[in-house]
């Protein structure tokens, strides 16, 4: 019953086509509303707002898997749209961030207590307040919380380019991975299908490592009848950008922006601004950090190869 | 709650009050089911949490009851979670017992039970291909609307959440005539087919219009299966002998099984055989069960 974000369904074999169909079918129930993306240009407060929980959350969720800050953040966006929230009272966003945080542990079945999340981030809140306010996010949710998120796509999509090597599919999988998990920080491509979002990363990371297979990818790709092309090409040009700060920031360069590009990031400017810094905290993200310096660098040295433009590809 | 008004209460579920209540605002017919939640200190249960959640997820299907919303109360410090469902106006049992007894009983139109069975089955490889099992398939939870011949599966879910009771909330022993062999058994590791089980004997009472094997104990259930279907051997079902409940049964041959059910089709008939195979590893999947001759003549564009 442990709710896997890449396997949303609880079946224990691999799931079949039927069940993406009905997650096709259904993955706009775990959007945020149409109305906010489609009608409303954030406000620069919401933005703000926004980024204030989140960064609560990346602090208070940093001993999970980043799949549980992942989860705890798509609840965020789904729920702040449905109510006004003002930074008058800035214990609210607190609050709102231990019950994300608290309701994806109980989604994912990890042993946790409220005291040790609260710890953390130095909250204390009592457990009947945390009961009303995760009542009202599950309220607004409409309870549903078995997300469907874009690591539910990824292995259907992988599925269609048929690879012989399972390294290269793993390779390609735990980039687009990466690219998922960073773009859950840029604000524009909430407006995104959860499946627009797994394909334009696969094709992200397929065009950094695989560039000579990336139009048999996007062709594999937008065949699929339950893609639309349009919006998987401004998905993925979205993506691109957010991407290519990526790039810039991994390499040393002056990143463009001064929001933390990835949730990597995020974690390590939360930590090192919070007043307590744990030496042994900042050693691992250090070594991650690292780790992606290396890899990055290896695709970069994959790019070299070749002189792809972007747009070049995408006229094709 | 006060959106809703209750009107009478409609039954009681194995796990709560069902009533039957209006929405005020839209005048909509619901079916309300109420359930106490036990909090402990961490907030909303997690697994109410979780099977609620699930619910939700399956509801997408026409073939099953639509959960509307969740309604989240503290009446007098009690925290409560009521369901609301969409309100159908009887199940299949009422709906067979109507056409046994009353002022005019008679069988059920053969067209109309080609209909039921096939949105049964595609209600049931809805939850499978969702990997859920319903493991309690029985007349009573599925809703009829009998102007418009539909058909939906009702309580799902909950068997894990609120942990599968042996007596319902009223005491009412839970039926056992439509449990899958293996489960009578005490096998513990068992899978879909249980529900195909449930499907076979709904199918046959339909035809029926009597339940096919109406036991009161789990071993008088097992020898009602055996009567008909023979005493199954090792060899039509591999490692019987060594399930948990497993004793010696007076050897029965298998009988004709289009004897039990005298009105129906060849064709239904291969079909029943199929769901009641007593080596669940060879019962019909429901979605193959879709495919099966038995629905050719049906006008499948309507569903």
């Amino acid at each position: 019953m442990e709710f896997d974000l890449e396997n949303p369904l609880p079946t224990s074999d691999d799931l079949h086509y039927d069940s993406f169909t009905s997650l096709f079918t259904v993955e706009s129930d775990h959007m945020p509303s149409k109305n906010y993306t489609q009608n409303l240009k954030p406000t620069d407060l919401y933005i703000s707002i926004r980024h204030e929980t989140l960064s609560l959350i990346l602090q208070i969720s940093h001993n999970f898997d980043p799949f549980l800050a992942y989860l705890a953040i798509s609840y965020l966006d789904r729920f702040l749209p449905t109510k006004s929230v003002t930074k008058e009272k800035p214990w609210i966003l607190k609050l709102i961030s231990v019950c994300c945080v608290s309701l994806a542990l109980k989604m994912r079945k990890t042993e946790f207590s409220l005291t040790g999340i609260q710890q953390d981030g130095g909250f204390n809140f009592d457990s009947e307040t945390i009961r009303r306010m995760e009542s009202l996010i599950l309220g607004a949710l409409k309870w549903r919380m078995r997300s469907i998120t874009p690591f539910s796509f990824i292995s259907f999509f992988i599925s269609l380019f048929k690879f012989k090597e399972p390294p290269l599919r793993q390779a390609l999988k735990a980039r687009a991975i990466e690219i998922i998990f960073k773009a859950q920080n840029e604000i524009k491509l909430l407006e995104f299908k959860p499946s627009i979002l797994a394909a334009s990363a696969l094709l992200s990371a397929s065009h950094e490592l695989f560039p000579m297979q990336f139009l048999c990818f996007r062709k594999a790709i937008s065949n699929c009848p339950h893609v639309n092309k349009d919006n998987l090409l401004s998905c993925y040009n979205v993506m691109q950008e957010t991407a290519m700060d990526g790039y810039q920031s991994a390499l040393g360069m002056v990143s463009s922006s001064s929001t933390p590009v990835n949730v990597l990031d995020l974690q390590s400017s939360s930590s090192s601004s919070s007043e307590k810094i744990n030496p042994t905290e900042t050693n691992a993200t250090g070594s991650i950090r690292l780790e992606r310096d290396l890899k990055r660098r290896k695709i970069d040295g994959l790019r070299g190869h070749n002189t792809f433009q972007l747009s070049q590809i995408l006229q094709c | 709650m006060e959106k809703y008004q209750k009107l009478e209460k409609v039954g009681e579920g194995t796990y709560g009050k069902v009533y039957k209540a209006k929405d005020k605002a839209t005048g909509l017919l619901v079916a309300l089911k109420k359930t106490r939640l036990e909090m402990d200190e961490e907030g909303v249960p997690p697994t109410a949490l979780r099977e609620v959640s699930l619910l939700q997820m399956l509801s997408s299907s026409i073939y099953v009851v639509q959960l509307l919303c969740v309604e989240h109360v503290d009446k007098n410090g009690k925290p409560l979670l009521y369901l609301v469902f969409e309100y159908l106006d009887t199940d299949l049992k009422k709906f067979i017992d109507s056409h046994r007894k009353g002022p005019n009983p008679r069988p059920l139109p053969p067209s109309l039970i080609q209909s039921y069975l096939y949105q049964l089955c595609k209600g049931v490889a809805h939850c499978h291909s969702h990997g859920v099992l319903h493991r309690d398939l029985k007349p009573q939870n599925l809703l009829v609307d009998k102007e418009k011949g539909i058909l939906k599966i009702a309580d799902l879910g909950l068997g894990r959440a609120f942990t599968v009771p042996l007596k319902s909330y009223t005491h009412e022993i839970v039926t056992l005539w439509y449990r899958a062999p293996e489960v009578l058994l005490g096998s513990t590791h068992y899978s879909t087919a249980v529900d195909m089980w449930s499907v076979g004997c709904i199918f046959a009472e339909m035809v029926r219009r009597q339940a096919l094997f109406p036991g009161d104990s789990e071993f008088q259930q097992l020898l009602h299966i055996f009567r008909l279907l023979g005493t199954p051997t090792e060899k039509q079902w591999p490692g019987v002998d060594s399930l948990r409940d497993w004793h010696v049964y007076p050897q029965w041959e298998p009988q004709n099984l289009a004897r039990a059910v005298p009105s129906l089709c060849p064709d239904g008939v291969d079909l029943l055989s199929k769901m009641l195979k007593y080596d669940p590893a060879d019962r019909i999947s429901a979605k193959a069960a879709l495919d099966h001759s038995y629905f050719d003549s049906l006008d499948k564009s309507q569903f």
